[in-house]
This record gives C-alpha cells, structure tokens and sequence, in this order.
C-alpha cells in the first residue's frame, strides 16, 4: 500500500518513455499517472493521519535487516505538497504544449524520486531515492529551445553534483559512526557517537541540504538557473524539488541530530537572517521578473531556516508551514511569468501579496507562523528582521508588476487560454488557503509532532 | 593503510575540485567523476575493518569486515556511472549547440539562439 504510489508513477513512466512527448495523449496519460499517484498518496495521508505511521519493509525482511519504507506525518506532507506541484506545472506544461518528447516521463521519474524520499526510513535509500529525483532533473533543466536553457542545466547539473557528493559523504560518515543506516537506529546511537565527528557530519549534511535550497553563502547557482530555465521546468525545481533542502534539514537536522542543530542554532539563524537580507536586496536590484523570484526565493528559504533554528513544536511546525505556502506562491510566480494576456496579471498580483503575506492569502500564515516563531524565541531583533524581509518583499514583488504589467505595452501575442485559466485557478487556491488556513495549519502541526516526539 | 586511504581520497577529491572549476567542460566531467570516485572509495573505508572478507561460510571466532558497505559503495557506483553518462549527454549537445566546448558561464544570456535541432525520431504530431 505504501509502495502504491510509487509504483505508479515510476511503471507509467517506464511505460511512456518509448512514447513521444509531445503527443496530447502522452502528455495527457502523465498527468493522469501523477494525479492517480496523488489520489493514492492522499489516500496513505489519511491512513496516516488517522491511525498513525504506516510502516514496511522491503522484500519481507526481518525488522533490522530490510529497508525500511515509513510513512508518517512530516513525509507525506512533503509528498502531497511536491506531487501537488508537480501534477501542476504539468499539466500547465501539457496544455501549452509540449516541446520536447523526454518531459512527461522525466516528470513522473521526478515525482517516484521524490515520493520515495518522503516515505523512506533508511538513510542511504534516501540517497538512492534523492539521485533518482536529482537526475531526472539534471535532464529537465535543459528542456527549452534556446542555449540558455542548457546553460541553466549545466550550472544547475555541476552544483548539484556537487551538493549530492557531500551528502553521500555525510550519509557514510553516519553510518561510521552508528553502524546502521536505519532513521530510527541512528536517532538513537547518535548519541555515543563521538561529538566531534558528529559535529562534522551535520556540517556536511547541511552545505548539501543548503545547496539544494540555496541559502545564503550557497546561493550562487539559483539566480542564473531559475533566470534561464524554462518557466515550468523552472516552477518544478524551485517548488517542488526544493522541498528536498527543507525536509532534510528537518529529518536529518531536528530528527536525526537534535543535539548538534541545538549546538549551531545561533548560526543557522544568522544565515536565515543573512539569506532573508541579501536575497531581498538582491531582488530589489534585479532587472528581469524571472530573476527578481529567484532572488526572491533565496530570501524566503531564509524564513524557513530561522524557524528551523529557533526550534521546538513552534519553530518546527512554522518552517513546514512556511515551505508549503513558498512552494505554492513559487509555483504559481514561475508559470505565469511565462504568460502574457488577459487574467495573467491579476494572478501575478494574487501570488506576489501571498509572497509579501499581504492577507487573506496562504504566504499571510507563513509569515504569522514565522513571526509567532521568533516571538517565542524572544529576540526582538528577529521580529524586526521578518518585517524588514517582509516590506523588501512587498517592494520587489510590486516593481516586477510596475514593469511587468504596467508599464510595458502588450507586444506579444496572449498565451493559449487554458495555461492562464490554471494558474489563475491555482492563485485563487492560495487564497483559498488563506481564508481557510485550519486544514494546513493543522497539518503543520502534525508534521512538526513527528520530529519533536521522537519518532 | 587508513593513512594511505585518507590519503588517496584526499587527492582524489581535491583534483576533482580542482577540475570542477575549470570552464573547459570536459575538464569539469573529469572532475565529477574524480569526485564521485572519492566518495566511493570514502564509503569503503568507512568499512575498513581488520576482519577477513565476509565470504559464506564465516570462519568461525575470527572477525569479518563489514559486508554492507561493499553493497553501498556498489550502488554509489551505478549512480555515479549514471550521472556521469547524463552529464555526458549534457556537453555533447551543448557542444553540438556551440561548436565550443567552453561553458561560458558567466557570459552574460544572449536572447533567443536556436539550437540546433537534435534528429527527429519518431512521427511529430
């Protein structure tokens, strides 16, 4: 059950992989896939939600031997959120047409990589399940027509590269040192282990989640990236392989390594703070709309890891929080600055309030979550940090309208009407959000549960 | 022989760093795999025990290094071989794309160059 969607992402990508892409019907029976997988996933979420963690293990080992596959809270979180974006972005990408036959099937690659990486509980099929999703998207950066499209996709391939070496690094070096690749297992001997090398390991693992997310001093790849890439392809990696960064510095850092994230929160506050200022600066300064949201979006990572760094079940559960309503605002930003014509501003304008938290809209929440975060934490410096991020924000987000929207006259010819009816639609599902926050607040809360009982 | 692995690891990895930052992109191919081959062998001392090697039937009362650790660095290298042959792909049609193998990477974009059109296979609709 816990394999089902899974399976079915990774069996009908096998399935469309001789098929060309850019038929309407391959097109169309990926997302069909991916939204048969999300209804499975939401399935196994209510499972979860209502009986607790469901759990297996593959090829019917003994418990300690086989891997092991889990299910709980914080991973199906991340799951519906990043399916949901993926279901999205393709959908918007089949209805505008496709161009080069090797997407849908590299899409549903991507979400079987990023399924399987929520719901595993071993730290190395982590690793397996996260290059599964990394080189799917290695080949989905190039997709595009233009060399800068493939420029992007060598910029984003070598830094990622990279990124995956040193996870693979920390991954060994955490089986060093507690002897099982098991979550569970090394949540528990972690604490014999020596600090030092401990230390080390948290070090590592966290330049590679940061890399991924692209915090401050190791942003450098995503404004060239997210500036170049396709704005699907851009809207898939920024919102839904991002989460990757976020989950693992949750799993591995409050779930795994409590004790050495306690040690270094200062300074994982200090690079938030440092993220939230620089890429809200940076963004203030940029000139074209892609590249003010990728400077928007090494700003808004900052959010998630001052939440992360101050901790404990609020902290926690705002970092989740804040990621769910990034990747949505991300999303809905990425696709439609690829549109031009009639509905397209006025859902630009819908997601740029949700980034600024502007309510009722989702990003409102996250900033509430964020505030409410720093509040406990008691620093007035920090409050003073999120709203200082959050008037660069409302600043940057209402200059790209100015330019966008305003003042530049309508050259080109409108898009196809369907791509700016789903992106209005999933605007208006922001504030949706925002006007009924309970369902994802709650969810939040279950989520950050998981990592503070333990489990 | 833990010196000498540090050692070779150190180099391994250090060189793939070296080449990583070159902007001639098969330099920057030689490095990954100089990287991931770092790693691989990382895993393998992470291992290292002073056992005999874990072949059924066990010795008895003797120790055995550590046999997952060989099932680990095995899966590193398909990945690693996997990702190698994308990026692979990758250069030869950003080759195929410039006729320059040089990445450019801080060149400012330049709007709108087609590239060439890889060949059709297969009925386009």
């Amino acid at each position: 059950m816990l394999l089902l969607p899974l399976a079915i992402t990774w069996f009908a990508a096998l399935a469309l992989a001789p098929l060309d892409g850019r038929r309407r019907a391959v097109g169309a029976a990926a997302v069909a896939a991916l939204a048969a997988a999300y209804l499975a996933l939401v399935w196994l979420a209510v499972r979860v939600l209502t009986d607790g963690p469901v759990e297996m293990i593959a090829g019917g080992w003994g418990p300690g031997i086989g891997i092991r596959l889990r299910a709980d809270a914080l991973g199906i979180t991340f799951a519906l959120l990043s399916l949901a974006v993926l279901v999205a972005a393709l959908a918007f990408e089949v209805l505008g047409g496709v161009h080069e036959r090797s997407l849908p099937e590299l899409v549903l690659f991507m979400a079987t990589g990023l399924t399987g990486l929520f719901l595993t509980a071993d730290i190395f099929n982590f690793y397996v399940f996260f290059e599964v999703a990394m080189i799917s998207s290695f080949i989905l950066a190039s997709y595009g027509k233009e060399v800068r499209h493939l420029r992007a996709a060598l910029t984003f391939t070598v830094v990622n590269l990279l990124g995956s070496v040193v996870f693979l690094s920390g991954v060994t070096g955490l089986y060093h040192v507690t002897g099982t690749l098991d979550m569970d297992g090394v949540a528990q001997r972690i604490d014999e282990a020596p600090d030092g090398s401990v230390l080390l390991i948290a070090v590592l693992i966290f330049v590679a989640f940061g890399l991924k997310l692209g915090l401050f001093p190791f942003h450098s790849w995503v404004a060239p990236v997210y500036r170049d890439a396709w704005p699907a392809v851009a809207a898939m990696l920024s919102a839904a392989l991002a989460n990757i960064g976020s989950y693992g510095l949750l799993r591995f850092g409050a779930g795994l390594m409590p004790q050495e994230l306690g040690l270094t929160a200062t300074g994982v506050i200090l690079l938030g703070s440092l993220s939230i200022l620089y890429g809200g600066l940076q963004a203030v300064s940029a000139r074209s709309a892609s590249e003010v949201i990728a400077w928007s979006s090494i700003g808004q990572v900052g959010y998630i890891l001052v939440a992360l760094g101050i901790g404990g079940p609020i902290g926690l559960s705002a970092a989740i929080l804040f990621t769910m309503v990034n990747a949505l605002n991300k999303l809905v930003l990425f696709l439609a600055i690829g549109l031009r014509g009639w509905l397209v501003g006025a859902t630009f304008a819908l997601a740029a309030f949700s980034v600024a938290g502007v309510p009722p809209s989702a990003g409102f929440f996250g900033k509430v979550a964020v505030f409410r975060a720093g509040e406990a934490s008691g620093h007035a410096a920090l409050l003073a940090l999120i709203v200082v991020g959050g008037a660069l924000s409302l600043l940057y987000m209402f200059q790209v309208y100015q330019r966008e929207y305003w003042a530049r006259p309508t050259k080109a010819p409108p898009s196809p009407l369907a791509p700016r009816l789903l992106v209005f639609a999933l605007a208006i599902g922001i504030v949706a959000i925002g006007v009924w926050p309970e369902p994802l607040l709650a969810l939040s809360g279950r989520a950050a549960a998981v990592l503070s009982g333990g489990g | 022989m833990i010196l000498a692995l540090a050692l070779a690891i150190a180099v391994l990895f250090g060189s793939g760093a070296f080449l990583l930052l070159k902007r001639d992109l098969i330099r920057m191919v030689g490095g990954v795999i100089l990287m991931s081959n770092a790693v691989n062998l990382f895993i393998v001392a992470a291992g290292l025990g002073r056992g005999r090697e874990p072949i059924y039937p066990l010795p008895p009362g003797r120790q055995v290094s550590d046999p997952v650790v060989q099932a680990l660095v095995l899966t590193a290298i398909v990945i690693g071989f996997g990702t190698v042959a994308v990026v692979l792909g990758l250069l030869y049609r950003s080759y195929t794309a410039r006729r320059a193998r040089d990445a450019a990477l801080a060149s400012p974009p330049e709007e709108a160059t087609p590239l060439m059109e890889p060949p059709v296979d297969g009925a386009v609709e």
